[in-house]
């Protein structure tokens, strides 16, 4: 479904990312881990257009994103949720929801995926009408999820959703994107929390410093010596 | 003075005031969404009296065809600007955004008032009315229809317009670009088109202005100045980029320059209102309605 090739690309001169390759087949649960700095982030900037690459390709469905518009490839399907979210913090959480919807004309079609929405996540239907910017920092987190959720995207790039969250909520965020997985939306979770990761990926890359070191099923990697140590503080 | 007096300014205040907010809102919606400190507003406002004037005297069409083309040729021709004008800019870069594009606009407003100036001379070109006839308000004051039907028309746009950004699909777009351009983005809002479609907006809010103030306000080249001057009275006084706030700080304005050349003679309305609005700013620096949350409705 998503092939990245030989991908390169940085900021200002600055390189990031180096010959990243990744490929994530239909229905997959993939993650990208790795410490702060190794460019997870930014392959994903990358993959919804918001960064334009040095070098490599990204090919979608069998058609090449190059040159695409950010809205253009969320229109074609693939939705990225970023760590902030980018909520519109001065509507209320219906209105983000709606406008997660944008794409979508059919009023009653509308109307079942904000059911479906709060059925994932009951709490956004309590706060319906609050502002965006009032919600906690999980409840951010879900309205960012459900508002990707509402267009159905057929790919999901999901950054670091458990970053500042207590354990409870980040795992309620993991069993949505579980759940939203089983539905038959392909996701891939860039996180660097590698234990509860590695509990619900199928499979993950390592990238250390820009590259990828090491690619898997997350039951092998888990028994890695290298991610045993370096990660969960085994060994 | 009695009751009576100060009820007859009260509403002639209004009546200034409600072409001030419509002016503000188009002036604050083109701050808010794409960042531009927008200096050729009243430019808009005197085409939109031209238009209006030529669909009305010219061609003999009626009051409200006459301004709504005025409207409509005001929408066309902020979309073909910013489509020449600020997309390019924007696509160079955004470092120093709000002084270049504050610059283009003074370039802009020099060459639509010239422009109209070597199109159409410098005559004065006006109507003596849409409507004939007054209205009895008050004790004794009576204001003409057309004073009347301008402020009708005034309020009509201001709440089609705030409708349109409240409850329609393209009007919540709006919004989000102006409070998150990425997350719009990332949802497949192309914020090109939005912030093409907000220019435009505003453009059209100041062209109808000018066209259903044309019996009071002949159009002239010049006529723009004006006009731009009390919007950014307006929404310096509100608040940047609030486009909620621009509506009260309208009549706010409105009616403060009403009272001053009542008290104090015409010559000095000017002066007693931006005084006062000066005293209000220091105490509100950044305008009566400003808040912190980010947002065309609140920013």
């Amino acid at each position: 479904m998503l092939e990245v090739e030989n991908l390169s690309a940085g900021y200002d001169g600055l390189q990031v990312l180096w010959d990243v390759s990744l490929r994530v087949r239909t229905g997959e649960f993939v993650a990208l881990l790795g410490p702060n700095g190794a460019g997870k982030s930014t392959a994903l900037r990358v993959i919804a257009g918001l960064l334009r690459p040095t070098a490599g390709s990204v090919k979608f469905a069998g058609n090449s994103l190059a040159g695409l518009r950010p809205a253009e490839i969320s229109r074609a399907g693939i939705r990225l949720i970023t760590e902030d979210s980018n909520l519109f913090l001065a509507m209320s959480v219906y209105e983000n929801l709606l406008l997660g919807a944008y794409t979508l004309r059919h009023r009653k079609r509308i109307d079942e995926r904000m059911e479906m929405a709060f059925a994932l996540f009951p709490v956004l239907k309590e706060r319906r009408k609050q502002l965006a910017g009032t919600l906690s920092g999980g409840e951010r987190k879900m309205l960012g999820l459900a508002r990707a959720l509402m267009a159905r995207p057929k790919l999901f790039l999901v950054d670091e959703p458990s970053l500042g969250l207590a354990p409870r909520i980040m795992m309620s965020v993991f069993e949505a994107l579980q759940s939203m997985n089983r539905q038959g939306m392909t996701v891939v979770l860039v996180e660097q929390n590698v234990n509860a990761t590695l509990s619900i990926a199928n499979r993950a890359y390592l990238l250390e410093r820009g590259r990828i070191v090491l690619e898997g099923e997350s039951g092998v990697l888990r028994n890695n010596t290298q991610i045993q140590e370096s990660y969960l503080g085994l060994s | 003075m009695d009751g009576w007096a100060l009820w007859d300014l009260f509403l002639t205040g209004l009546l200034r005031g409600g072409l001030y907010a419509l002016m503000a809102l188009g002036l604050s919606l083109v701050f808010g969404v794409i960042n531009i400190p927008q200096f050729a507003h009243g430019e808009f406002y005197m085409l939109g009296a031209y238009f209006a004037y030529f669909a009305f005297f010219t061609l003999g069409s009626t009051p409200m065809v006459a301004i709504l083309l005025a409207g409509a040729a005001g929408f066309a021709a902020g979309a073909l600007i910013e489509k020449a004008l600020f997309g390019p800019l924007r696509k160079r870069g955004g470092a120093d955004w709000v002084m270049n594009t504050f610059l283009v606009t003074i370039g802009l407003s020099f060459v639509l008032q010239n422009g109209a100036l070597a199109l159409w001379g410098a005559n004065f070109r006006g109507i003596t009315g849409y409507w004939s006839g007054s209205l009895r308000l008050g004790s004794s004051m009576s204001i003409p229809l057309d004073r009347v039907a301008g402020f009708g028309l005034a309020i009509g746009a201001i709440l089609a317009f705030w409708l349109f950004l409240g409850r329609t699909r393209t009007g919540r777009a709006i919004r989000a670009v102006a409070q998150d351009e990425t997350g719009a983005a990332l949802l497949g809002i192309e914020p090109n088109r939005i912030r093409n479609l907000a220019f435009a907006l505003s453009t059209m809010l100041a062209a109808i202005a000018g066209g259903s103030l044309l019996s009071l306000n002949p159009a002239h080249p010049a006529m723009g100045s004006e006009a731009l001057f009390k919007s950014w009275f307006v929404v310096i006084l509100s608040g940047l980029g609030s486009v909620g706030a621009a509506i009260p700080g309208g009549f706010l304005v409105g009616i403060l320059e009403t009272f001053g050349s009542y008290f104090f003679g015409s010559v000095w309305q000017d002066c007693v209102s931006i005084s006062i609005i000066i005293l209000i700013l220091l105490f509100r620096p950044n305008g009566l309605f400003a808040s912190d949350v980010r947002g065309i409705w609140e920013r």
